[in-house]
């Protein structure tokens, strides 16, 4: 019964893994079946650390971190090739712009073909107010003057918007200017040819097409061949 | 307006940039704690498993998914907590799923083949003292058994597994205590094979 009260501090001792407390050591100074409880207790407490240390130290396997490695190379390989992707666009949309670039006239190309059109033009002739082609009376000299109100506007846009605006600015694309460079070119060395291009041409009248009236004949319904005969025919089975 | 258009991806190329490096940083921060905290991550599924295979599997995704998401860490001394948590979580549950395989298995098979009898003197030291005591310890509560099993691992002092677990020193140490004594309990009937050492 004594041993009895002295069995929970006794395995709480065990437990802790601290020397019995005063009490409890006199106590297993003088009852040997305590003491030897108090040893078995012992050892199935250190027989419970040395299985726990067994258990939670377990040697890693070799092979643990190189798989660890290998799926963190298989983790971070697509965002390095969405980057690459991304530099690849990037690159794309700058090559886009080179050649863009390069396709593009050379601006002073540009401006010296637009001088072009007014050098041609006779120093006689007036200036021309407007482009309108309907209220011209002299054309070959409206259509010369086009380029030079253009090259006025080509210039003076980058520089004045208020010169820009006051003038119509028509985008036009480099090989029709060319092209109409030429043709200004052409015009003025023959102004004849401007002259009948832009001659009113008469217009013919539209009238209604006539449509004469259908003449139809009378038609004469003649019999069908043999009708005569199978109806005669006919009646002679009925009989 | 134009150069609206291009500055627009260039500003998103940089911050990309930006992150590539920040993580390229954390892959290398990450690599240099490899060798630990793989180490660690391993022991607790081992201890959880009781398989090196399955313990391997585990530890594997559990510092996989501890990599994935260490860039959103900001306070890199709780990672190793971060780890075990994380390695613990994942064993218990392969170790509940292979429970439930090894049921349904045994409901098919009738498996026929009953432990061998208790021969060996040194039980304590022996596979069968083990295996009783990894069975009473997988009997533990959770937060017993993890306090335990790290204060019998290599090289954790008492602070650090408070530090990990994430609750004071006083509360592991009377964990450990009580965990101890579950297990001596469970295993108490044991003792007259240790005695006879």
């Amino acid at each position: 019964m004594l041993c009895e009260h002295y069995k929970d501090a006794l395995i709480e001792a065990a437990a802790s893994g601290a020397a019995p407390s005063g009490e409890l050591r006199e106590h297993l100074a003088e009852c040997a079946s305590c003491r030897a409880v108090f040893g078995q207790e012992q050892s199935l407490f250190a027989a419970i650390d040395t299985g726990l240390h067994a258990a939670a130290n377990a040697k890693i396997p070799l092979s643990l971190l190189p798989r660890v490695r290998a799926r963190l190379e298989e983790v971070a390989t697509p965002r390095l090739g969405w980057v690459q992707q991304l530099v690849f666009a990037c690159t794309g949309v700058v090559l886009a712009l080179v050649i863009f670039l390069m396709a593009r006239p050379h601006r002073a190309a540009r401006e010296e073909l637009a001088k072009q059109g007014p050098v041609t033009v006779p120093a006689s002739m007036p200036p021309a107010k407007s482009v309108n082609r309907e209220e011209t009376s002299s054309e070959g000299t409206q259509i010369a003057a086009i380029p030079v109100n253009r090259s006025h506007t080509l210039r003076d846009s980058t520089s004045s918007p208020s010169a820009a605006s006051s003038n119509p600015e028509v985008l036009v694309p480099p090989d029709e200017r060319e092209a109409f460079a030429r043709l200004v070119g052409v015009l003025n060395e023959r102004s004849d040819l401007g002259a009948s291009l832009l001659a009113k041409v008469p217009e013919k009248e539209d009238g209604l097409a006539a449509v004469d009236p259908l003449q139809i004949p009378d038609i004469e319904i003649k019999p069908l061949e043999g009708t005569e005969t199978e109806t005669s025919h006919g009646a002679g089975e009925k009989h | 307006m134009q150069e609206l258009v291009l500055n627009q991806p260039v500003s998103t190329a940089r911050s990309e940039l930006v992150r590539e490096a920040a993580q390229a940083d954390a892959r290398r921060e990450f690599e240099e704690r490899l060798a630990e905290c793989g180490q660690l991550a391993f022991r607790v599924a081992r201890a959880v498993l009781r398989n090196t295979a399955d313990a391997e599997d585990v530890a594997q995704e559990a510092l996989l998914r501890a990599y994935q998401s260490f860039e959103r860490l900001r306070d890199r001394s709780r990672f190793n907590g971060w780890l075990v948590r994380i390695s613990f979580r994942l064993a218990l549950d392969r170790l509940r799923s292979a429970k439930r395989r090894d049921r349904r298995e045994a409901l098919w098979s009738q498996p026929a083949h009953l432990p061998p009898p208790a021969t060996v003197e040194d039980v304590a030291a022996s596979k069968q003292f083990q295996g009783h005591l990894e069975r009473a310890l997988e009997e533990l509560p959770e937060k017993l058994r993890l306090v335990l099993l790290l204060s019998a691992m290599e090289g954790h002092t008492i602070d650090e597994i408070a530090s990990m677990v994430g609750v004071p020193l006083g509360t592991v140490k009377s964990r450990i205590f009580i965990a101890r004594k579950k297990l001596a309990e469970k295993l108490r009937c044991y003792a007259n094979t240790i005695r006879t050492r």
